[in-house]
């Protein structure tokens, strides 16, 4: 199994030293991420988000599907992550190796699991209709922090998504043609994000956004997913050295204040492309979709 | 939820808990280790558990089974293992109430070859790593005394192939705790005409323990006489006796001893009568049930639990099976003999 | 908030005589048995063998299809599984001291039998007595319990109450988390949750988790002393 070079002896007592006198490699702050860039794609529900040298692309798509039998008011929704050469040459095709399934864990449960997309809202008939939503992860390149991109990449894509129009009548379904209908954005009910803490001298020290580097070096990482409410969607941390529990709950705190700043910059950054679309502000008049009541003030307006 | 699963054996419910004070030195089963007499035997009836305080006096040494908590200076021994207390000198060990064999030099070890490679077999003799036999330290047919050529690279597999067993000594250790063996003796060799059977090695009490002698011939009543040899390792082989070895030999007689072996790399078993194959069986019955019993397995004991299931079998009549209440009274027999 | 601790947990030593370290834990109805071999050398992989400089820790989880209210076979691939492998093997990376078994293997082969809740820190104590009874050397249990809130995250915050060790109904219906420990200290090894929950909820929980631990490893340390004089009752010198 072709895999990273490991870090020679030297360079990780090198690492470990900096780290012990609060000093990264790349010069940033113990708490402070690579610059992070989230663009959109001229599709709806692409997004890509680049967090130093590591790069994610999500996409969304949608078609319709009959639902589980034993989830028949619900819409299916499948998220795909696929580590592959092109990000790192030691992932390999087809081989599910542990950190992909770890990546997928995660999403998984920060996203699918804490109902972050109201599935009830996928439902077209009961038990006979309903969109299949595919949540596709392309790692384009790897240096680090991939689930915090690929949580990240995966929200901003959703939000962004619009599923074609649909109206039903008793039985019958017509899915509108985007060029028919204006397609409708999804209800999203909150937006975790996912935070990642390396550590390193048995929890003393504490860094988000490792580099792959840094990531071979650490003892152990924990991984923290909310919204910024506060609410903790996921909390793991899988062995590794033990750490005091009260750090732990600092990294709940110092994840609250990054996972506001993710929102913050996903909404600013939805709003501009929003405008970019909108260039002759047409949009209102196309849409067909009622005004709901804001639930939380979490959902985005168009 | 109906599933009700029933425990193999009667539970032993634990009886008082109480939220152990891992950091207190004392507890209830707190030791006075000065008072333990120093030496090879295990005297303490104390158990340690892993995580646990041995001491913080700094007088004491730390040894296996033990670690030092703190990065810091301060001295702070505690346990690795579930077991008692080893004093030797200023040295504290824990011997596990079971592991793993470890290998150490000169134990006698029976093994079963794992992998053949150009110059050497790999031999499983149930420690963490596979042990070297190399092509060097074994002993030709016939006990010539030469180097070894690219011929019997050749033909390393018509000494020994996979699969097959051996007795054999443990010559040397390397760092990583693997063991080299060697057959450079008339005592080891390739192992046929017999029984191969498994307990545990070494660990707590049960299993083989190392003593003075490892390999003996029983006197059987019926089938003639059965080697037994017990490996160290908890592996052990029981065989037909064979007469043409009538005395050991040193190393420097081995040529004309060994000249007269031609069967030493044979695979083929002689043949070999029913009736000493009904004693090797019932053998291997006994040390199972010494095993099963917790008993030590030892030329005394194997012994002893022989002449104990014949006589049970005089007064209880024959029966060759001796698992269970048998193998129990069989044990008690020889417990009551040695007290 | 103590254990029921008699009825609570029933666990056994050295039930299979073929591995080289065994046992048999019931917490609630969750019901596991588990084996331990090794440190041996890796069989697998044929020529190269294993360079690393400390043992690996392999760990295999199977739920027998039997083991929940309705029989469903789990497949060997089922994430949920590979996390909690995963989960296991990391977990006691760094408290068994694999330094001492370099190129080798520590196969963890856990069987789960029945299923009612509290299922990953189970199989975590089971793991720790069987390894405990194959001598494997280690700094201290890894031991595991789970805690829920009575309360969701919607309603409440002052009337939230911790509870301690849920079964599978309750997991069911309440956000909980698995709490893992190694040693007595309040050092967390493990923290696997999966439900959402205010962030102002978990320090109660972990630190009611963790008091758990404690309990939970009084009891495991009680019951491997227990087996440990009865070896050396019936122990002949």
């Amino acid at each position: 199994m072709p895999s990273e070079p490991a870090p020679s002896t030297n360079e990780r007592e090198f690492i470990l030293a900096a780290l012990r006198e609060n000093t990264r490699l790349d010069g940033r702050a113990l708490d402070a991420y690579r610059p992070i860039s989230l663009t959109f794609g001229n599709d709806y529900g692409t997004a890509d988000v680049r967090l130093g040298k590591t790069r994610v692309l999500a996409k969304i798509s949608c078609e319709v599907a009959t639902p589980y039998p034993d989830r028949k008011f619900d819409g299916i929704f499948t998220i795909t992550t696929e580590l592959s050469p092109l990000a790192s040459p030691a992932f390999e095709v087809g081989r599910q190796d542990t950190p992909e399934l770890l990546l997928s864990r995660l999403l998984e449960k920060t996203i699918r699991r804490s109902g972050a997309l109201d599935t009830e809202s996928l439902c077209l008939v009961a038990g006979q209709k309903c969109f299949h939503l595919r949540a596709t992860l392309h790692v384009l390149d790897a240096d680090g922090n991939l689930v915090d991109a690929s949580c990240l990449a995966l929200i901003a894509a959703l939000l962004h998504f619009r599923r074609p129009d649909i109206e039903v009548h008793g039985e019958d379904v017509t899915v509108f043609d985007p060029r028919e209908r204006e397609p409708v954005c999804l209800t999203i009910q909150h937006r975790p994000f996912c935070v990642s803490f390396s550590y390193y001298h048995a929890g003393e020290v504490m860094v988000q956004d490792a580099t792959l580097l840094e990531e071979q070096c650490r003892e152990g990482e924990v991984v923290v997913s909310m919204n910024r409410f506060g609410e903790v969607a996921q909390v793991a941390k899988y062995g590794g050295p033990p750490v005091d529990g009260l750090s732990v709950l600092g990294c709940m705190s110092a994840a609250l204040e990054r996972v506001k700043g993710f929102d913050k910059m996903v909404t600013e950054k939805l709003k501009e492309d929003e405008k970019r679309r909108d260039a002759g502000g047409l949009m209102a008049e196309l849409s067909a979709e009622n005004e709901r009541p804001v639930e939380g003030g979490d959902r985005v307006m168009l | 939820m109906a599933i009700s699963v029933l425990p193999p054996a009667p539970a032993p419910v634990p009886t008082a808990h109480k939220t152990q004070d891992g950091d207190s030195p004392v507890d209830e089963d707190d030791m006075d280790i000065d008072s333990l007499p120093t030496g090879h035997q295990r005297t303490a009836q104390n158990i340690l558990t892993p995580g646990q305080l041995v001491t913080q006096d700094p007088q004491w040494m730390r040894g296996h089974g033990t670690f030092n908590a703190d990065d810091s200076d301060a001295v702070n021994i505690r346990s690795t293992l579930a077991g008692t207390l080893q004093k030797t000198n200023k040295l504290l060990s824990i011997i596990p109430l079971r592991a793993r064999y470890t290998p150490e030099i000169g134990d006698l070890v029976i093994g079963r070859i794992v992998e053949v490679q150009s110059r050497r077999w790999k031999v499983d003799v149930a420690a963490p790593l596979l042990a070297n036999l190399l092509l060097s330290s074994i002993n030709l047919p016939g006990g010539i005394l030469r180097k070894r050529t690219s011929v019997d690279e050749l033909n390393i597999r018509s000494y020994f192939s996979e699969g097959e067993l051996l007795v054999a000594e443990v010559q040397q250790l390397f760092q990583d705790g693997s063991a080299s063996l060697h057959t450079r003796s008339l005592k080891y060799g390739k192992l046929r005409n017999g029984y191969f059977l498994s307990v545990s090695g070494m660990g707590g009490g049960s299993g083989v323990v190392r003593a003075k002698r490892q390999i003996f011939t029983m006197q059987t009543r019926r089938g003639g006489e059965v080697d037994c040899i017990l490996g160290v390792n908890g592996y052990i082989w029981l065989a037909k006796h064979l007469d043409e070895k009538k005395e050991d030999v040193g190393i420097n007689k081995l040529e004309e001893a060994a000249a007269a072996d031609t069967t030493m790399y044979s695979s083929q078993n002689d043949e070999i009568a029913a009736e000493t194959r009904a004693e090797i069986a019932r053998i291997s019955g006994c040390i199972r049930a010494l095993v099963e019993n917790g008993v030590k397995v030892e030329e005394g004991t194997v012994k002893m639990a022989y002449e104990a299931s014949l006589e049970i079998d005089e007064l209880e009549g024959e029966v060759s099976y001796l698992g269970g209440e048998r193998g129990r009274s069989v044990v008690e027999m020889v417990l009551s003999g040695r007290g | 908030m103590p254990l029921d601790s008699s009825s609570y947990s029933l666990a056994q030593f050295s039930t299979q005589a073929a591995a080289d370290g065994s046992s048999y834990l019931e917490m609630g109805q969750t019901k596991i048995i588990c084996t331990v071999n090794g440190p041996q050398e890796s069989k697998r992989g044929g020529g190269s063998r294993d360079q690393s400089n400390a043992a690996r820790i392999e760990t295999d989880i199977s739920i027998a299809g039997f083991s929940g209210v309705d029989r469903k076979r789990h497949g060997r691939g089922d994430k949920r599984t590979q996390e909690m492998q995963h989960t296991v093997s990391s977990a006691f990376s760094s408290t068994l001291f694999t330094h001492l078994f370099p190129h080798s293997t520590i196969a963890i082969a856990i069987h789960v039998l029945s299923q009612d809740g509290s299922l990953l820190a189970a199989c975590l104590n089971a793991a720790t007595l069987a390894l405990v009874d194959a001598g494997v050397p280690m700094s201290d249990y890894v031991v595991a319990c789970t805690t829920g809130s009575t309360a969701s995250y919607a309603s409440n915050d002052e009337e939230a109450d911790p509870l301690l060790d849920l079964n599978g109904l309750e997991e069911q219906e309440l956000p909980f988390l698995t709490v893992g420990t190694s040693g007595g200290e309040d050092k967390v090894n493990v923290l696997i949750m999966e439900t959402r929950v205010q962030m102002g909820r978990l320090e109660a929980m972990i630190s009611v988790g963790l008091d758990g631990c404690k309990q939970i490893r009084g009891i495991l340390d009680d019951i491997v002393r227990e087996h440990g004089k009865k070896a050396l009752n019936s122990r002949v010198n």
